[in-house]
This record gives C-alpha cells, sequence and structure tokens, in this order.
C-alpha cells in the first residue's frame, strides 16, 4: 500500500477573504428559513411552537428527533435561522454611534452631505480608490464629519441644521437646529412666530413656547426615512463604500432568529419545565412587546403608552445585542444579568478568544509531576493510566501488523493495547473494550486504523502554564511507567519553570505522522537546550546534580577501586547498558590505588576511548580568585580533552544561563544528543554520589560558632558607631550632602548604604568561618541554591528591611513604632534587624520583617498581572514577523519592518559570544588540543597571516560572509602576534617555542573552515516568527523582574524609573514618563566651574530666587514695586544676568508689563509702575497681585527644566562632568551655549522622535529597553529589542504596543477584534464594509487555516502531467436549428 | 634511565600560603637541590603525610617500566610497577601546559613553567627551559615521591 500523496485539503474552498457587511432586511429574509411570530416557546407536551423563537425548522438541541429543515440529527444538522419583524423601527446599540454620525453629515431635512459639491467631489474620488486602506478610510470619513459638523445650513436646500447628540435616556438623539443661534435669529424666530401661533388656543403651552429651545427628538422612524433618502452618490461620502450598502441598514428592523443549537435549551430534572438561554428568552420578550404594540397600534391605543412600549423595544433589542448598556432608566432595568450577542464574543472567554484563538484539545492529559533523574533528558514519564486513555491512531501496513494484531488483541484495559479500530473505508470505529477481539485482530488488514495506546517511544508534546514562551512547551519521548505522576528529569525544569511542590503539567499527543515529524524537529526538547533570548543554555544541571557534581569535583575526593567503578557504572542504563567504560589510570598508585573525582566525573563526557566527544574549555568557576589554576579555591576549571584537569564544577561550568557551561560546549561542537546524553550520565552519576555521600541540612548548618558571632558583634558595633556619628554630623549640621539633595535625605542615603553593607560583610564573614563541609556553604559555593545573603540571615544577621527603596518610614507620629523615640534615627529604629533567623526576632524586628515581606507579596501579585498583560500585547503585535527567502524580516502582508533581521541576519539563538556565533579563543584552543598535526612543520610567527589569507581566498570560502572573513583575519593577526613573541623570546629552544605555542596550517585550516561551518549555521532560517521570539523574549524576562530596585541617573538624588513599569512605559510610547532625564555633555567637562554655568544657563531661575525683596511702595502720588536684587546671589549661582536681562525677563513674560513702566535704578534695583490709567480704581489690588506674580519670573534657564543636576564621573582621571536634567525641553538643552548637542541624550522616546526624529526615536527605544535589562542582570539579544523598536517605528511615527497603536499597524478585522475591544472593531467593521484578507496569524488560526508561518511559509509546487480537457462541445443555437 | 624527563631532590619550602582549604591535600611550595627549580605540588597528605622543611627525591618518568617502554595509557589492574617499587608515593598525570614565565621581561625569558594534572592534583615546575627538554603537551607521566632521611 503506497503513501497516499500529501494534498492540501478542500483548495477550492479556501478562504480568499471574509466580508463584512450589515445586513438589509431583506437579505435577513433571504439568509433565514421562516419568520417566527409566536412570543411562546411550547405548545403541549412539551412540543417548541410553531413559528416561535423554538421552532423545530431552526434545528434542534437535544437527541429526540430531527431537524425539520434538513432532516439530520443533533450530531449533523447545522441549524438554520429564522427572522424576526419588529413592529416599529429601533436604532442598533452597536451602530448608535455611526448613527449619531451620520446625522451630523446629513442634512435633516434633504438628506443630503453637508457638503459643497467641490468638497464632495474631492472626497468622493479619494474614497473610492481601491486601494484605500482602512486605517485612511476611516481618517478622511472622520474629515468629513469634523467639516460637515461645521455647516449649520445645508449647502442645498438651505434649511438649518444644528448639532445632534445623543439625548437624555437610553438611546435618544436629540437635534437642535439652531445651536449656538441667538434668539434674535430671524429663521428661529419665524419658525418660534409659527408655533407660537398655532398654540394660541393652549394658554398654557403657549406661555411655556417662549422659552422653548426648539431642540426635536429624533425617532428611528424619522431617522430611517432620512437614511432611505440620502442619495446614492451622497452614500459614498459618509465612508460607506462597498456595493450594496445602505446606511438604511443601521435601523433595525428585522432581526436574525439565530439556530436553536447555540441557544440550547436545558431540560431541568428537578423540577418541571426547561431552562432557556439568555437569547432565547430575550427574543421571545421582544415578540411579546411587538405583539403589544401592535395591539395598541390597531386598538388605537394612547400615543404615550405606543411610545413607552416603544422605548421598552428599544430597550430589549438593545439588550438582545450587547446586554451591557449603560444608561437604563431605573424603572425599565432588567432584574438579572444577561449574555447578550456581544458578551458572547467579547472576553476572555468570549468566542474570539476562547473558542476561536484557542480550543480545547481532546488527546490530551494534566496531572501533578515529580523528578526522576534515571529518565533521560528528552523523555518523559507517562502513568500506565493515562497511556491507556490517550491513544494514537496508527495505521496498519506489512510491517506492522503484527505488532497491531497483538495491541488489538489486548484491547482496552491492558497496557499496550488498543481502545479502537477503523476499518478502511468504513467511517464506523469498534470500540474494544467488548466484543470478540480476537476475531477483530484476525480481520485486521492494512489500510485500517488502529488507535493504540501510547506506548514507548512516542512523541507527545509537554507543557507548564504560563507558556511564557517556546520553550514551555517541547516534545518529549513517552516512557510508559507505572505510576501516577509525570516524571522528567530535572534538568528540564528551568525551560517550564517548573518545581515539584505540587505543580501539574499537560501532555499532549499528536495524531499524525506529519505532527510528530514536526514536533521532534521543531519542538523536540533536545533542539531547544538553548533559549532564542540570548543563546544561553537552558536545560542544564540543576540544584542536587551541582551539589553533587561540585562534591564530587573536589581537589580532595579520593576513590578506592571499588568505589570509582561503582560510581562509573551508574552511568549504564538505557541505551548504554552494553558501553564499554574505559577507566583511566588512577591518580595516586602508591601508596595505594586511588582515583581522584575529577577522573570519574570526566567519564561523563568520554566514557570509552571510541567516544568522539572532546571538551574544551577554560573558564573561571564561581569562586575564583587569582593565579588561574593554582587559585586557592580550585575554582579555575580546565578540561581538556574530556579530561577535568582542574577546578572543580560548579554552578558556573555546569548550571543553565551561561555561555561557559560544559554541556553548552558539548552542544555547539558536538550536537544536542551528546550534550544531552552527558547531562544524563551527569544526573545518574552525581544522584548516586549525592545518595552515598549524604547530604543533609540540619540547625547544626545554620549555628554560628562563637567566633563568628564575636566578628558579627564587631561589625555590628563599627556600623552602629557609624551610623551614630552621621546622625551627630547632621544635627551639627555638618554632614557632606550629596548633590540635589538636602541633608536628611544625605542622611538616610548614607545610612541605608551602611546597613545593607553590614549584611553582606556578614555574609563574607560566614563564608569564611563556617566549615567547608556545611551544607549551606556547600550550596551556595556550588550555586545549586541559595545565595549569601539567604546565609547570612540565617546564621548571622538578617539585616536592614527596606520599604519602597528606603529605611522604614514613619506609620505612628514621627517613628515606625511607639517603641522607640520620636524623631529617632537610630539603626533599630528605622528597621535594622540585628538578630539572624537562629536566634530570634525581637517583636519590633519582626513587625518591620513582616513589613518588607508584605511589600514583596504585594509586589509579586501586581507584577504577575502586568507582565502577563504586556507579554500578551507584544505576542499581538509582533506575532506576524517572519524572515523571508531574502532574508528580511515582513509582517503578514508583505511590509518590511527590517531589511535583515537584526542587521546581520543571524539567529541569537547561535551566539557563542555576545553577537557573534563563534567564540574564536575557544574554537582555537579547541582544534589545537583536538589534534597536534604532529605530521605537519610548524608554522612560522610570519607565516601564519599569509597562510590565512590563502586558505580564505580558496573555493570553498567564495560565498562565505564577509564579516566572518574580517573576523577571521582580526583574530588570526593577533594570534600570530601573540607566537611571534613567544617564538623570539625562546629562540634558543625552538622545539620548547614548538610545544608552547604549536601552529600548524591544518590547524589554520580546520580553524577557519570550523568558524566558516557556525557562521553559515548561525544565518536565521526563512520562516523564523522572528517577532514572536522577540515578543517573548522581551515579555519573559519581565516575569522575573523585581518591581522595585533603584537606579541612579550618574546622581544619587535622581532616580529614573526601572524593572516592569519603565518596560511598560516604553512599550506604550508613553507620552509623559515619569522622570524625564536629559544627560547632557558639556564641552569642558573637566571643569566643575564650566559645568556649574552651563547648569545656570538651563535650570530654571525665578526673579523670587534672585531678589532680596520685592516691596509694594504707596506715595501720595503713585505707588510702584521695588524689586532689590540679591547680586550676591547672582553670582554665587552663576547667573550670566543683570539688571537688564532682568527687566527684559519681566518685559517678555506673561505679565505683559509695559517696557516703558519698568526703570533700572542703579545695579540691583527695579521699579514698576502701574498704568494709572488702565488700573485706575484698583491700584491697590493690581500691585498686590503683580508683587507676586513678578516673583514667578524665569530671569535664567529654560522655562520647563526646574532641576538639574552636575553629575560626577571619578572612575575616570580627571574627574568629568557632566548634567543631569530632569523634564523636557531635549531641543532648547541641546541648543543652550556650552552643551555638546550631538552628545544629548533623552530617556523620553515621544521627545526624541518630536526633536530628532523616527530614527533617533528607534535607538532610543532600544538603548532604554537594554539598560533596564542590563539593570536587572538580565541578557537579551539586541536582535529581538531591534526588532521591537523596529516594529514600534515602521509607520513611521512612535507607535505603541497597545490597542490603538495595534489598530495603525493592523488592517485585519479578526486580528484586532481578538485583541481588544471586539464589539467595536466588528461594528466598525461591518459600517466600513470592511473586508479581511486573513493572511495574519491569528486571522488563519481563527479561520482553521495553516499561517504563513515557520514550515507554512512555503509551498509545494508540483509539476503535474498536463492533461488537457477537451472543451465541452454545447451546441450553438444557430446549429441547434 | 629511560623515560626519565626530570629528577632532582626538592626541600619543602611551604606548605598552603593561601591557608587550609582542603582537609585531605596541601599545596607544596618547593625548591630544588641542584636545578633551581620552583615547584609547586599538590599532595594527598592523609596518605603521605608532608611537613614544612621535608626533603624529598622526585622523579618524572613517562613509564613505570624499568626498560623505558611506553604505557599503554589504560587502568590495567594486573600490571607490577617496577620503577615504583623503590618510590614511596605515585602519581599518574598529564602536561597539560608549557608557558614562558613572563614573556616580556627579558632577564627570566629561558624559564618556563610545565603545568601537570595528576586527576586534579596539580603541579607546577618552573625553571630553566634546559631541565624541561623532552616535556611535551599531552603527554602522560608519572611522579614518582620518596621522602630522604637526613
Amino acid at each position: 500500500m503506497p503513501k497516499e500523496q500529501f494534498r492540501e485539503a478542500d483548495v477550492i474552498k479556501k478562504i480568499s477573504h471574509v466580508q463584512f457587511s450589515i445586513d438589509s432586511p431583506q437579505e435577513i429574509q433571504q439568509g433565514a428559513h421562516l419568520r417566527i411570530v409566536s412570543k411562546t416557546l411550547y405548545q403541549g407536551q412539551r412540543q417548541p411552537a410553531q413559528n416561535g423563537v423554538l421552532d423545530r425548522r431552526m434545528g434542534i438541541c437535544s437527541k429526540d428527533g430531527d431537524c425539520e429543515t434538513c432532516g439530520q440529527g443533533l450530531n449533523d444538522c447545522i441549524g438554520h435561522f429564522g427572522y424576526l419583524d419588529l413592529a416599529l423601527p429601533v436604532f442598533h446599540i452597536g451602530h448608535f454611534r455611526s448613527t449619531i454620525n451620520i446625522l451630523q453629515t446629513i442634512c435633516k431635512s434633504c438628506s443630503r452631505v453637508l457638503l459643497k459639491d467641490v468638497d464632495k467631489k474631492v472626497y468622493e474620488k479619494k474614497l473610492l480608490n481601491p486601494n484605500l486602506s482602512y486605517l485612511a478610510k476611516k481618517a478622511l470619513y472622520s474629515q468629513i464629519l469634523t467639516k460637515a459638523k461645521k455647516q449649520n445650513k445645508c449647502p442645498h436646500c438651505e434649511t438649518p441644521n444644528g448639532g445632534v447628540k445623543k439625548g437624555p435616556g437610553l438611546l435618544k438623539i436629540l437635534h437642535d437646529p439652531f445651536k449656538g443661534k441667538k434668539e434674535s435669529n430671524e429663521v428661529f424666530q419665524s419658525t418660534l412666530e409659527e408655533l407660537i401661533v398655532a398654540t394660541d388656543n393652549n394658554k398654557e403651552l403657549n406661555q411655556v413656547m417662549r422659552s422653548h429651545n426648539q431642540i426635536d427628538e429624533m425617532n428611528p422612524l424619522t431617522v430611517l426615512e432620512l437614511f432611505k433618502c440620502i442619495p446614492k452618490s451622497d452614500v459614498v461620502l459618509l465612508g460607506i463604500t462597498s456595493p450594496g450598502a445602505d446606511p438604511a441598514n443601521l435601523i433595525v428592523t428585522r432581526v436574525y432568529v439565530p439556530p436553536v443549537c447555540i441557544r440550547p435549551s436545558v431540560l431541568s430534572e428537578v423540577k418541571a419545565g426547561t431552562t432557556e438561554d439568555d437569547l432565547t428568552m430575550k427574543q421571545s420578550e421582544i415578540l411579546l412587546i411587538n405583539d403589544v404594540i401592535l395591539k395598541h397600534m390597531s386598538s388605537g391605543g394612547r400615543i404615550e403608552l405606543i411610545q413607552e412600549d416603544w422605548d421598552f423595544l428599544q430597550l430589549h433589542v438593545a439588550l438582545y445585542f450587547n446586554s451591557e448598556v449603560s444608561g437604563i432608566p431605573l424603572n425599565m432595568a432588567p432584574k438579572k444579568p444577561t449574555r447578550g450577542i456581544v458578551q458572547r464574543l467579547k472576553g476572555k472567554q468570549g468566542r474570539f478568544r476562547g473558542n476561536l484563538s484557542g480550543k480545547r484539545v481532546d488527546f490530551s492529559g494534566r496531572t501533578v509531576i515529580s523528578p526522576d533523574p534515571n529518565l533521560m533528558i528528552h523523555q518523559v514519564g507517562v502513568p500506565e493510566r493515562v497511556a491507556k486513555i490517550m491513544t494514537y491512531p496508527e495505521k496498519v501496513n506489512s510491517a506492522n501488523l503484527q505488532k497491531m494484531k497483538q495491541l488489538v488483541r489486548n484491547g482496552t484495559n491492558k497496557h499496550p493495547g488498543a481502545n479502537y479500530v477503523q476499518q478502511r473505508g468504513s467511517t464506523f470505529k469498534k470500540y474494544l473494550a467488548y466484543g470478540n477481539r480476537d476475531k477483530v485482530a484476525q480481520d485486521l488488514k492494512c489500510g485500517d486504523v488502529v488507535e493504540r495506546h501510547l506506548a514507548d517511544g512516542d512523541i507527545v508534546l509537554f507543557n507548564r502554564q504560563p507558556s511564557l514562551h517556546k520553550m514551555s512547551i517541547m516534545a518529549h519521548v513517552a516512557k510508559i511507567q507505572p505510576q501516577r505522576t509525570f516524571r522528567f528529569n530535572e534538568c528540564s525544569c528551568t525551560p517550564y519553570n517548573a518545581d515539584f511542590d505540587g505543580d501539574e503539567m499537560n501532555l499532549h499527543l499528536p495524531q499524525t505522522e506529519e505532527a510528530r515529524a514536526e514536533a521532534m524537529v521543531l519542538m523536540g526538547n533536545k533542539s531547544n537546550l538553548v533559549t532564542p533570548k540570548n543563546g544561553e543554555i537552558l536545560i542544564a544541571a540543576t540544584q542536587d546534580f551541582i551539589t553533587g557534581a561540585y562534591l564530587l569535583t573536589q581537589k580532595d575526593v579520593f576513590l578506592t577501586k571499588e568505589h570509582a567503578m561503582q560510581l562509573a557504572a551508574c552511568m549504564l542504563a538505557e541505551a548504554d547498558s552494553n558501553m564499554r567504560i574505559d577507566l583511566p589510570p588512577p591518580a595516586i598508585l602508591k601508596p595505594r590505588r586511588l582515583w581522584s573525582g575529577k577522573q570519574i566525573f570526566s567519564l561523563i563526557f568520554k566514557p570509552n576511548k571510541q567516544c568522539v566527544v572532546n571538551v574544551n574549555l577554560v573558564t573561571k568557576g564561581r569562586n575564583y580568585t587569582k593565579n588561574y589554576e593554582l587559585c586557592p579555591n580550585d575554582s579555575w576549571v580546565i578540561i581538556r580533552n574530556s579530561e577535568l584537569l582542574s577546578g572543580s564544577m560548579d554552578k558556573a561550568t555546569l548550571g543553565s544561563g551561561t555561555k561557559n557551561c560544559v554541556f553548552y560546549v558539548i552542544l555547539r561542537d558536538y550536537g544536542e544528543n551528546y550534550s544531552t546524553l552527558s547531562m544524563w550520565r551527569l544526573s545518574r552519576m552525581t544522584s548516586y554520589f549525592i545518595q552515598n555521600h549524604g547530604f543533609s541540612f540540619g540547625i547544626s548548618d545554620v549555628t554560628p560558632s562563637e567566633r563568628l558571632l564575636e566578628e558579627k558583634q564587631k561589625l555590628l558595633q563599627t556600623g552602629y558607631s557609624k551610623c551614630d556619628e552621621f546622625i551627630l554630623e547632621t544635627q551639627k549640621g555638618t554632614l557632606q550632602c550629596q548633590p540635589g539633595c538636602t541633608i536628611e535625605e544625605s542622611l538616610e542615603a548614607v545610612m541605608l548604604k551602611e546597613l545593607s553593607g553590614i549584611r553582606e560583610q556578614a555574609a563574607k564573614t560566614c563564608f569564611r568561618e563556617l566549615h567547608p563541609t556545611n551544607s549551606a556553604l556547600i550550596m551556595s559555593l556550588s550555586g545549586s541554591k541559595g545565595s549569601n545573603i539567604n546565609i547570612s540571615q540565617m546564621i548571622a544577621c538578617v539585616g536592614q528591611q527596606a520599604i519602597n527603596g528606603k529605611r522604614v518610614p514613619n506609620g505612628f507620629e514621627n517613628r515606625a513604632l511607639p517603641h522607640f523615640e520620636k524623631f529617632s534615627k537610630i539603626p533599630a529604629s528605622r528597621g535594622f534587624v540585628e538578630n539572624s533567623f537562629f536566634s530570634g526576632l525581637t517583636p519590633t524586628e519582626f513587625f518591620f520583617h513582616t513589613m518588607a515581606g508584605r511589600e514583596g507579596l504585594v509586589d509579586t501579585a501586581v507584577k504577575t498581572a502586568e507582565t502577563g498583560y504586556l507579554q500578551r500585547r507584544l505576542v499581538k503585535c509582533l506575532e506576524d514577523l517572519v524572515v523571508h527567502y531574502d532574508g528580511s524580516v515582513r509582517n503578514a502582508i508583505g511590509e518590511i519592518v527590517e531589511l535583515t533581521f537584526g542587521g546581520d541576519g543571524l539567529d541569537p539563538v547561535h551566539m557563542e559570544t555576545k553577537n557573534k556565533p563563534v567564540d574564536l579563543i575557544r574554537e582555537l584552543n579547541h582544534i589545537r588540543a583536538l589534534n597536534q598535526f604532529r605530521e605537519e612543520s610548524v608554522l612560522q610567527s610570519k607565516e601564519i597571516m599569509i597562510t590565512a589569507k590563502r586558505i580564505l581566498l580558496e573555493d570553498q570560502f567564495k560565498a562565505s560572509r564577509n564579516d566572518f572573513k574580517q573576523e577571521c583575519l582580526d583574530f588570526v593577526e593577533k594570534v600570530s602576534d601573540k607566537i611571534r613573541s613567544v617564538q623570539v623570546a625562546f629562540k634558543k629552544h625552538v622545539t620548547l617555542a614548538n610545544e608552547m605555542e604549536r601552529m600548524t596550517e591544518g590547524h589554520l585550516r580546520t580553524f577557519i573552515e570550523k568558524v566558516n561551518d557556525k557562521y553559515n549555521r548561525a544565518v536565521t532560517e526563512p520562516g523564523t516568527a522572528v517577532g514572536a521570539l522577540a515578543a517573548q523574549s522581551i515579555g519573559e524576562p519581565g516575569t522575573q523582574m523585581t518591581l522595585k530596585t533603584f537606579h541612579f541617573a550618574g546622581v544619587a538624588s535622581m532616580n529614573i524609573t526601572q524593572g516592569v513599569p519603565r518596560i511598560i512605559e516604553i512599550i506604550n510610547a508613553t507620552k509623559f514618563i515619569s522622570t524625564p532625564i536629559i544627560t547632557a555633555e558639556i564641552e569642558n567637562n573637566t571643569s566643575m566651574e564650566f559645568a556649574r554655568k552651563v547648569k545656570s544657563r538651563i535650570e530654571k531661575t525665578t526673579l523670587g530666587e534672585i531678589s532680596s525683596y520685592v516691596e509694594e511702595v504707596y506715595k501720595a502720588d503713585m505707588c510702584f514695586l521695588v524689586i532689590k536684587l540679591d547680586l550676591n546671589r547672582i553670582k554665587v549661582l552663576g547667573l550670566e544676568i543683570n539688571v537688564d536681562t532682568v527687566i527684559y525677563s519681566i518685559c517678555t513674560s506673561k505679565l505683559r508689563v509695559k517696557a516703558a513702566l519698568i526703570d533700572a535704578i542703579g545695579s540691583s534695583t527695579i521699579i514698576v509702575r502701574i498704568d494709572s490709567g488702565k488700573y485706575g480704581s484698583c491700584l491697590n489690588a493690581e500691585l498686590q497681585r503683580l508683587s507676586t506674580a513678578i516673583q514667578n519670573v524665569v530671569v535664567a534657564g529654560l522655562p520647563n527644566i526646574s532641576r538639574a543636576v552636575i553629575a560626577i564621573d571619578d572612575t575616570v582621571k580627571p574627574p568629568t562632568y557632566k548634567l543631569c536634567i530632569e523634564g523636557v525641553g531635549l531641543r532648547d538643552v541641546a541648543a543652550t551655549y556650552g552643551v555638546i548637542g550631538h552628545h544629548t541624550k533623552s530617556n523620553n522616546i515621544w521627545e526624541v522622535y518630536n526633536t530628532l526624529g523616527i530614527e533617533a526615536a528607534r535607538t532610543t527605544i532600544m538603548g532604554e529597553i537594554t539598560s533596564v535589562m542590563e539593570g536587572h542582570g538580565m541578557t537579551v539579544d539586541t536582535r529581538h529589542i531591534m526588532l521591537l523598536a523596529s516594529q514600534m517605528t515602521s509607520r513611521g511615527e512612535v507607535l505603541g504596543i497597545t490597542r490603538h497603536g495595534l489598530a495603525k499597524m493592523r488592517e485585519s478585522v479578526f486580528n484586532l477584534a481578538s485583541f481588544e475591544k471586539t464589539s467595536d472593531h466588528l461594528f466598525d467593521a461591518a459600517y466600513y464594509g470592511q473586508s479581511d484578507a486573513v493572511s495574519g496569524v491569528s486571522e488563519r488560526i481563527i479561520l482553521g487555516m495553516p499561517a504563513t508561518i515557520g514550515t507554512g511559509l512555503f509551498k509545494l509546487v508540483q509539476n503535474h502531467n498536463k492533461t488537457e480537457l477537451e472543451p465541452p462541445q454545447v451546441p450553438l443555437l444557430a446549429q441547434a436549428c | 634511565m629511560a623515560g626519565v624527563l626530570f629528577e632532582d631532590i626538592f626541600n619543602t619550602k611551604d606548605i598552603d600560603p593561601d591557608g587550609k582549604k582542603f582537609d585531605r591535600v596541601k599545596r607544596l611550595h618547593c625548591e630544588s637541590e641542584s636545578f633551581k627549580m620552583d615547584l609547586i605540588l599538590d599532595i594527598n597528605t592523609w596518605l603521605y603525610p608532608m611537613d614544612l622543611g621535608d626533603k624529598f627525591r622526585l622523579v618524572l618518568a613517562t613509564t613505570l617500566r624499568e626498560d623505558g617502554c611506553p604505557d599503554s595509557g589504560e587502568f590495567n589492574p594486573l600490571e607490577e610497577a617496577s620503577r615504583a617499587d623503590s618510590f614511596e608515593y605515585v602519581m599518574y598525570g598529564k602536561i597539560y601546559r608549557i608557558e614562558g614565565d613572563d614573556i616580556h621581561s627579558e632577564a627570566s625569558s629561558s624559564r618556563l613553567s610545565a603545568y601537570v594534572s595528576f586527576g586534579g592534583l596539580l603541579m607546577r615546575l618552573q625553571g630553566d627551559a634546559n631541565n624541561l627538554h623532552g616535556f611535551e603537551v599531552d603527554q602522560h607521566i608519572y611522579l614518582l615521591m620518596k621522602k630522604l632521611a637526613f
């Protein structure tokens, strides 16, 4: 049986686009099967009433009976629509705004658009352009709207038109034709006269008429008539450009009744009767009101009654569409909330996000997880119970026939069995729990499908929520085990962020071979060892493995033959059961044969001589001090040809999140299989070792020694005495103020610094004093768990409790707690905890500790919600971006966002060093260690460059990347320099010199080939969803950010928002950020004097600040204001002003003081007189007003900048100065004399965009995000950040990653509707007659089509044999005759 | 003697200069008598205690066989180590690096260091290049020690 050829399913039925429109009553009738008239639901015996809302002709919702239209049962009938007619037209709640807008645009008597014919022509031409984008169309319509709104007289029929606005009450529209007109207006008067005459006979009404304001209420009937009369040519101007669309459809006269199956009735068993769906109930209510209105109308009922019923009808139709209507009058409000159609669509659980973008699936399982170091990295242990339920439909063929027969015979209850058999060509599935299984097995033929149990070796998808990045769902290989939990190797914990405190995880079983193949290659857990966030390894040794490896590789671990062999034999399991292990000769032969731990540890990389893995790594460990391998802590790791020569392994060399991890090195040099294999061997060996070695934790591990306590006391005493000194200095006022801080703030800053330092020092003491076998110390040193802070808090000192980055604030009157004296500044009164958890906290200390603890809890709670939303927005905005075959990054409709991804087209996954795909130094060392090329002669230093250049010119490097060649040459040059110096120094000992730095042509060639290979591999593959990766790479670290970390912009007094709030600020493209700071470099940056001068030019100085007094002087004949400038102060501040400039400033200020009224007397006094002619009657008041207002006149600096601080950088000699400026005004600062304009930076993206342009804004976005990430110690590849910045700026303006920004990035209605404001987008789309091209990822998912991303980017083009069909011969009419 | 790379008598000058870090291993700083070589050597002092001022004979050889035939490089439990018989402490390891002391200073230009790792126990032999002839990177060597009585 040959494999069926792959054919794309239903090519003919492929959806090309989705058109949105508003159905006219006629179309509704055509789309429906019957008219619903009866308000009754049931008639006798619970039979749905004929022509009622539950009529059987609209489909059925129960198992009994068939649909009366199509005759099919519950499972097959898709349902049929009905319709109902309203007694009176009503407004559509979703289109109410549009209705008002149209009314504002058209004349309320002749229905024509209130524009002059000339304008109409222009707009019509623009609107009818077929290439007009959705966004542009909306913009054009809003232009027309604003223009038409201003017209108060129709240019065609001259009728007065005024404002149309939403009236009081529900869905009421008011029209005031004389809006803004005076009562004296001629037209107004004449209409009023008319009315007065008409009401002459009614005295009371006549009286009221005079104050009548002529406002009309427009009811749906009149609006409908108006809309019907809009000329066809004018409809276009309303933005309704699709053919056949009619604004009259906005008014509801006829309503669809949806099929019964989407609003099923539930038969309740307890009480008689049924529970009906909200939609059914609402429709029946509408029909009821309909009947009432019709009865009133036919019987000539009172107009008020009809009006009231009409309002009621209006309300219920509105509630039917959208039950969250605001402004319902109290007497009409429904008793209990219901679900309207809009509520079914919107929100997380709504149709779009809950059922279309993500669906419930079959073939999945969920249970608790547990660790199992014996499982291989790519395996997952699945309980047999799960395996017996989850099945895979396997096609029977000649090769698996026997096996399948056995499975069928085993049936549903024995594990490797099967649940169903489906014979070829039949649609019936045979359940194997009952019946004669032997017979079924006997009849099994090739081509049948057996739904067999999940078995060993099946590819399954394993997932843990929250799925923040692509590594949260990975493909594993199932291994069926007899327990109740999912199990996996702890090495895979990091990508899932899983622990085993009760976490549950999900398992999915892909159902086709294609799905399995793709899952294995693309989602395979082995293929995802490395995170695309920054190229660091994610799946690596954790916790106990690190502890175990650390203990095993200590310098003083020696093993007897028995021990060594036992340990080595740990690796013999699974596929390696029969592996040969070559034990090296023991490190110590005499007096006793002993192997060192390092020797045995090395076996995990290369257990025997046949193994090809040769790891080469030289790096420093976590506890490295000095002298390379002679480091006293033995923390300089040298691995040469898979032999651990020196250093003990720890988190830096085994753990995740680093590029110096041995497994990463194996991965890069030998591939994922060897890497995971070594990891598995490590997990088996170390877990065995640690079990036998023994590793526990108890109270003895946290009991401090006498010496430790002494040291701690000393530390506390010095710390306290320093704090006392600070307090004393503050009281005296001699404390050195920090730039831009008050003395109080400076005190707080130094105290916090001092007290926080105590804990750090205590931790250091702990490390020094604790015995090397202390468990806490071992865990901390190896990096497996716990930091120095944890140790210090347990053993020595809990330390300063900080709230909001400050010491504990005053929660009581002028103190933190009543236990302390008022205004007390001593450490203990402000949250310093000197006890340890071991010694126990005093009540006040405990209270402070809980305060800080609470802050942390609140923080996490707030953060998770915030980052979750951030992640969703990022993904939604970037999901479409894909690398195409030309290397460019484009969105769904092919618009270019980046010309080459990340500027160099390289994939962040493959970066070995920062931004480079090869770590050249390690690569060269690796190649030199691998092969000595003893047969080749050593290259002399001067030959090296020549040889390298010659090799690069060879054919195989013709198509190589230029950056690779340059990189190679630069590096080889450096190496040859080094070799030269060695060769020169040891001319006398040539052989030894060659031994030291051996470099042959073979070395050079393999090196260049290898580097070239790595560069070529690093190129981003076309189809990579770089957008989604970028979104995840930026969103995921957000969840790990602790909200409160403080970062200072050069000076302590100027802190800038960091962490998640700042990321949100940047990504939202917020216009007014919370801490805008401009950093300005100054020309003479080594002079403090110069910096002060520039500062004074920038910082705002008001007249009040520099004047000694401002006095009002009253004389008999005149009064004036005397301002005395404080010349001394001006000099101190370095201001470049004098009396004349001050007068100028006053004149140009908003005070409107005439120059003639101001006089300068001497060099420091100014007199301001009052214009007595103007303020003759209130001279006194004016003078007082002036005397206060004049103090706010800005005499120097930029008015928007209240604070500028000089930042000193004393890391260089001589110290340099720059300015940090708070506030806005980048342009003004850059233009200030003394500032280097092109080195002036701002962290305000919006300001940068407005001053310097879009490219500068893009660079700023990148810089700001990078600095936030770095501030939290997180590395994210620049390519991701670059892509985000590019997307935000790709439209030529800075768009935030919000619903407003997204609306400007996307055309697709489905995409926007599945994000936020679902109903608004749908109603809008219907109004404008928008069509969705279904090109993006979201849209494709919603419509169940493969997206043009990843493996869906390309199409398989098949060359068919051309079979020409004869054109059908239709006899012509002439011939027939 | 065939296969011997280096032989000399050393004086223990210092033990664990950076403080005691490991229970069973001590770091000896020694100086040789005849060639004035500097030696840093990690040693398992539980098996073979050493004290300050101890004098010992140290031999570095590529094989333990008296005839100088090379070893197999694999662990052979039955092997009778003949040369080792006359020593008290024997280790097996690998030369992994040879480097010049300080390349830029001309005075010590002929001083070399050879680094050997005996399964993690490190040795640095530093001295005149003439004494280090025959040392090759990736060469397996044996270290044989015997304390001298005096």
